[in-house]
């Protein structure tokens, strides 16, 4: 199931919301369905050029790209911290619309890990973890707390409940930020380039933990340049240039065997 | 981590360096009013000055003029400090709003009372406003204080507000949080501790503005220490005193924001 990795850690109150979630998912396979996306931004610049996205239960999504091709705007776009200017999202089932709640509602479904951590510096970590939970879940404290405890140490960070986050690592405040997310038990996680901001031998201990989380079964989609990890844990890679996608297959097929020129030019570079 | 200890280091010493400043001053201009004061054959009479603190009926202590005069100062910055606090963080809201109307009626109170003396003001709403909807002195008072006060306290707000970092509501955002949560728990807390060292100073000019209040006829400190200068011809003894008092309640403030200030700050360390 999905949710393996976090069960272990869930208070029984949860637990029972999220089966009844995966009743629900059993029925649409695709957690996101994204179709003709468009944005472009107040200066004029196009981020998004009629994106088309598709990600079903379970899978990971590799999303590459040189700077500014439009791939963190993407992400941005499917939580609903950009607006989009023509298309249609539908998340878990949920439409993406100007409804507020929707809104609100997809937002608790689809968590995000951020490249700059974004942790709330004023909150010791397990605040951090506690507060979502406790606020829009409505959970009472000590659930709430016994599950930050659980996620903490799935990330191994469980040493650091009453630390601040100006007082951990870069890499230690990904971490925190990764089960901060996970504290919502989001059907979807996001990642966006969340280890471009590390030093190399910090990257290592959030790619594990991206690992596990892939493992047991969570949905995710994410954005990196760390191709190790996008051969390694993706099923799926997706190219973007320009606010397009230039093409998307299996990660195997896509590594070994690209069809346009455009990907291979640019695997060409990295690999 | 060493800008970090510096930072320490130099707030813990800045309270006390800034009330030695002023001591130091104070004492030039006493030295000063006293060799004025001398050359005018000036007949100094301390001793007279604590019957007007204190006085002593029938054998119980009761506040004299000036001690009930800092009293009403009190409570007419107290209420001041409360409500133009509120209305700063309102009128910081609504401008931040997505709201053009909410906008630009924070944009008209604020250019209006900006650029209108506190004095002037202060008349307008005890004649004019004050009639109208049945406002005593005290009440006029605390609202014209707080209507100034509050317009530079709006902007301090909206300043502290609009300096946290996007990534912060972001990851609120995106944790589901809705925007009054986002602003109770992640964005108001952090900002609030940028705020406060020039919020303190906002505090600091309302109670010594509060002094404007005295042209309504409230006795507070001011008015009481006119009163008894008429009474006791002490102006040099008087108006010092009453100066002392006033220092020490922006110095009481002062301590307070800074202990609130360390405070937040070690929270965060």
């Amino acid at each position: 199931m999905r949710d393996i990795f976090l069960t272990s850690t869930i208070p029984s109150v949860l637990t029972q919301t999220s089966e009844n979630r995966n009743q629900k998912d059993s029925q649409e396979q695709e957690i996101i369905q994204a179709k003709g996306i468009c944005k472009r931004f107040p200066n004029g610049i196009v981020a998004l050029d009629h994106v088309d996205l598709c990600i079903a239960k379970r899978e990971v999504a590799v999303i590459i790209g040189p700077s500014g091709s439009g791939k963190s705007t993407l992400l941005r776009c499917l939580n609903g911290l950009e607006e989009i200017d023509a298309g249609h999202i539908v998340i878990d089932g949920i439409p993406l619309n100007r409804n507020a709640k929707n809104r609100l509602l997809i937002r608790t479904e689809v968590g995000m890990v951020f490249q700059s951590f974004n942790l709330f510096p004023h909150m010791t970590v397990a605040e951090n973890i506690i507060l979502a939970p406790q606020r829009v879940r409505k959970i009472r404290k000590s659930q709430a707390e016994e599950l930050a405890r659980g996620l903490l140490q799935k990330v191994g960070m469980e040493q650091k409940w009453d630390t601040y986050p100006a007082q951990l690592s870069g890499g230690q405040q990904q971490r925190v930020a990764i089960a901060r997310a996970l504290a919502m038990q989001p059907a979807v996680m996001l990642f966006d380039e969340a280890t471009s901001a590390l030093d190399p031998e910090m990257i290592g201990d959030v790619l594990q933990v991206m690992k596990d989380l892939a493992r047991e079964g969570m949905t995710m989609v994410v954005v990196t340049h760390e191709m190790g990890f996008a051969r390694e844990v993706g099923d799926t890679v997706i190219f973007m240039e320009d606010g397009q996608v230039v093409e998307q297959g299996p990660t195997t097929s896509f590594f070994d065997n690209p069809t346009h020129d455009r990907t291979r030019h640019f695997l060409s570079k990295i690999l | 981590m060493n800008i970090f200890f510096g930072e320490h280091g130099s707030r813990a010493f800045e309270p006390w360096w800034s009330i030695g400043r002023y001591i130091l001053l104070m004492g030039v201009l006493i030295w000063l009013a006293g060799r004025g004061a001398e050359n005018l054959g000036y007949n100094w009479q301390w001793y007279r000055v604590s019957d007007i603190i204190v006085s002593i009926k029938n054998g119980h202590v009761q506040a004299g003029p000036l001690l009930q005069g800092l009293g009403m100062t009190l409570k007419i910055s107290g209420a001041g400090l409360l409500l133009s606090f509120c209305i700063g963080l309102g009128t910081a809201l609504l401008r931040l709003l997505p709201s053009a109307v909410g906008r630009l009626l924070a944009r008209i109170y604020l250019e209006l009372v900006r650029n209108i003396p506190l004095l002037i003001l202060i008349f307008f709403i005890y004649f004019v406003i004050g009639p109208l909807f049945g406002l005593g002195r005290f009440t006029s008072a605390v609202l014209a204080l707080s209507l100034f006060e509050g317009a530079y306290a709006s902007e301090i707000f909206r300043g502290g507000l609009v300096s946290i970092h996007r990534g912060q509501w972001e990851a609120s955002y995106s944790l589901g949080l809705s925007t009054w949560d986002s602003y109770r728990y992640v964005v108001l807390p952090q900002a609030l501790r940028r705020i406060l060292p020039p919020l303190t100073g906002q505090a600091v000019s309302l109670v010594k503005d509060s002094a404007l209040v005295s042209t309504i006829a409230i006795y507070d400190l001011t008015m009481q220490g006119q009163a008894m200068v008429a009474e006791t011809f002490l102006a040099f003894e008087v108006w010092f005193t009453v100066a002392g008092m006033y220092l020490l309640l922006t110095v009481s403030l002062s301590i307070a924001a800074w202990i609130l200030e360390r405070k937040l700050a070690l929270n965060n360390a």
